[in-house]
């Protein structure tokens, strides 16, 4: 007697090797036989129509927060995701002292835009070390949770306000690969640092304060373990970009690690820079160093509404300054004061091709429920005036709680995209699940993956397309015994129909502690996603009881080099 | 330059300490130093044009992170 049967399925192993047909058993959470398999299981999937896939990882995300209410992550593991790596950007949520929680809710407001009421009203404080925390959120699991450490944490916890101030001495140093193995041994599957990103006061991050003995020593520790080390790169500009790739490259090459920078993004406008970025990552994987880039599925839209700061504003400091540090009734007054509407409707005249494109989305009122799905130019048609004057009217209106959207902001091109995609040194990720709730939605990547370059365009096949987001990024991250279909194999699974997978329509929902909202996007095609051998969400009943996701690779009993 | 790698821009990473006029003392010696500031500031827009760290720290007036690239040469020519 088997778990659990899924019949009549096409396989596509994610090995990238072609599909085909044959049943799966699953005995004590591992896949017991793949093939014809006769016999019974306490529960039994029809698969037909549908393939079987391994379930997807999801390299780069921020579900660090949400972690401690929600161990689902919610809505990815809908989309097929049975592995989440949190803890990108040089921001994880431990190692943390008490005294430091506030600096750090801080910097995730300021570079993830997660609210602080969010913090406030859905964490309980009850851990410092990562192993504490590890613990935490694997109570009650139904994802697989493949953690890194922040070097923003270890500097902190280390240097404490120093680590914002200096390089540090050899001493800490030492003190800071000392925790760093500490969190490794309690199952971290790497360190996350940052070059680019800055804290709530607008100033560098600590891990900025890093010089390259820090680097070095980190990533000699990284090597005692085999695990990754993953940066943000200044990535608006190929010249610094392909520095950083070198930099990686050394620290790969010197301690035989996996390096991985993200984002990496394509437009027009940047072609030729990205072409370079690319050569410069096939010259170090020629010389046996791995740099793998990570590029994203979808294009770059925004969603914004006046009630909190967006990311689209911070090149206006005059709109970002109001909206970051005012309070409601400041952004309302900005708004209706003349001398500073007119100053600000001057600043955001640079960008005058964005704002007649912008789209009104939602709003509160029935006065306005006609206007919702135009645009601002066919909005100021209708009133007679300027987008920009018909976006803070209608803003005003809907007392700030009107919502736009700037789509195809970047990264649209669908056939440079597509090449990246493809790519054999490029890693499927960076969908910052978790993170950015306020902008936009970071679920459906995955499901944009098969619809779009898949499905509509056929820029990549399915079983490529599989094995970049299942084996590769395993491999690449040492997770082991997961993103294959193989006998032995932990049964995370995802089963969707090829013909219909696609992420849906973008919402926004509120589900966040502390009255919080978010924009989300829920799964189209997907029926059946399975963790540890347990069915954790299917399309006909939604999330299921389920506590078989794991912390990856999982504590050690030590170093293994 | 590394074997096989192609010629990129050339770069460094500070030391500690560094300011504007050490890295140009010491990298682009034989220049007067007011002028070899100006071309390294101008070569390095992302940390020239970086608000400068608040009064009261140690690195007041020094926008130069341990982190940072500092090129030592303009772009290449595409």
């Amino acid at each position: 007697m088997y778990d659990l049967i899924i019949r009549n399925g096409r396989i596509v192993d994610g090995s990238g090797l072609p599909a085909y047909n044959a049943d799966v058993a699953v005995t004590d959470g591992r896949i017991a036989r793949i093939g014809r398999v006769e016999g019974e299981a306490r529960r039994v999937i029809d698969a037909a129509g549908r393939v079987v896939t391994p379930g997807f990882i999801d390299p780069h995300t921020h579900f660090d927060a949400q972690l401690l209410w929600d161990g689902y992550a919610k809505p990815a593991l809908s989309h097929g995701v049975t592995t989440i790596v949190p803890g990108n950007c040089s921001l994880s949520l431990a190692p943390l002292k008490a005294k430091h929680r506030m600096k750090l809710v801080g910097m995730f407001n300021q570079i993830e835009e997660m609210p602080y009421k969010a913090f406030e009203d859905g964490v309980e404080w009850n851990w410092e070390t990562f192993e504490e925390y590890v613990a935490r959120i694997g109570k009650d699991l139904a994802i697989n949770v493949a953690p890194l450490v922040g070097h923003s944490l270890l500097r902190l916890w280390v240097m404490e306000e120093a680590s914002m101030q200096r390089t540090a001495t050899d001493e800490e140093i030492g003190a800071m690969q000392d925790l760093l193995r500490r969190c490794l041994d309690a199952g971290a599957v790497g360190l996350s640092t940052s070059f680019v990103d800055m804290d709530e006061t607008l100033q560098p991050v600590p891990s900025r304060y890093a010089d390259t003995r820090e680097l070095d020593a980190l990533s000699a520790t990284l090597a005692d373990y085999g695990r990754v080390l993953q940066i943000v790169p200044e990535f608006y500009d190929p010249d610094l970009t392909i520095a950083r790739i070198d930099q990686l490259a050394e620290l790969s090459l010197k301690h035989g690690i996996p390096t991985t920078f993200s984002p990496l993004f394509v437009n027009g406008d940047n072609a030729a820079g990205v072409e370079r970025v690319m050569a410069r990552v096939d010259e170090q994987f020629a010389r046996g160093a791995r740099v793998w880039p990570q590029v994203q599925t979808r294009p770059i839209d925004i969603s914004f509404s006046f009630a909190v700061p967006s990311l689209l504003f911070i090149r206006f400091p005059s709109w970002y300054r109001v909206m970051r540090f005012g309070t409601h009734d400041d952004i309302v007054a900005a708004f209706r004061d003349p001398e500073q509407r007119k100053a600000l409707v001057a600043e955001a005249a640079s960008l005058s091709p964005l704002w007649p494109r912008l789209v009104l989305r939602q709003v509160g009122s029935e006065a306005n429920q006609s206007l919702v799905g135009k645009t601002l130019a066919q909005i100021a048609e209708l009133r007679q005036t300027t987008p920009i004057d018909a976006m803070i009217d209608i803003s005003l209106e809907e007392d700030l709680d009107a919502h736009f959207l700037a789509a195809d902001m970047g990264h649209n091109d669908d056939a440079r995209v597509s090449a990246l995609l493809r790519h054999p040194r490029v890693h499927i990720g960076a969908s910052d699940g978790g993170a950015h709730i306020l902008s936009f939605s970071t679920y459906g990547d995955t499901g944009f993956l098969f619809s779009h370059f898949v499905r509509d365009l056929g820029a990549i096949g399915l079983e490529a397309a599989v094995k970049k987001i299942t084996s590769d990024t395993a491999s690449i991250w040492g997770i082991p015994e997961r993103g294959l279909l193989q006998k032995g194999y932990v049964a995370d699974i995802a089963i969707f129909d090829p013909e219909t997978i696609d992420r849906g329509a973008e919402y926004y929902v509120q589900d966040v502690p502390g009255d919080g909202s978010r924009y989300v996007r829920d799964s189209i095609g997907v029926d059946t996603v399975i963790v540890g051998g347990e069915v954790a969400w299917t399309a006909g009943d939604g999330y299921l009881p389920a506590h078989r996701g794991a912390i990856l690779p999982g504590a050690t009993v030590g170093a293994s080099a | 330059m590394t074997q096989g790698l192609s010629t990129v821009r050339r770069s460094i990473f500070p030391r500690e300490g560094d300011t504007w006029e050490t890295i140009a003392a010491r990298e682009l010696t034989g220049q007067d130093t007011t002028a070899a500031v100006g071309q390294l500031q101008s070569w390095n827009l992302h940390v020239f044009m970086r608000r400068s760290p608040p009064e009261g720290s140690p690195r007041h007036g020094n926008p130069i992170l341990p982190s940072d690239v500092i090129f030592l040469e303009p772009p290449q020519a595409s």
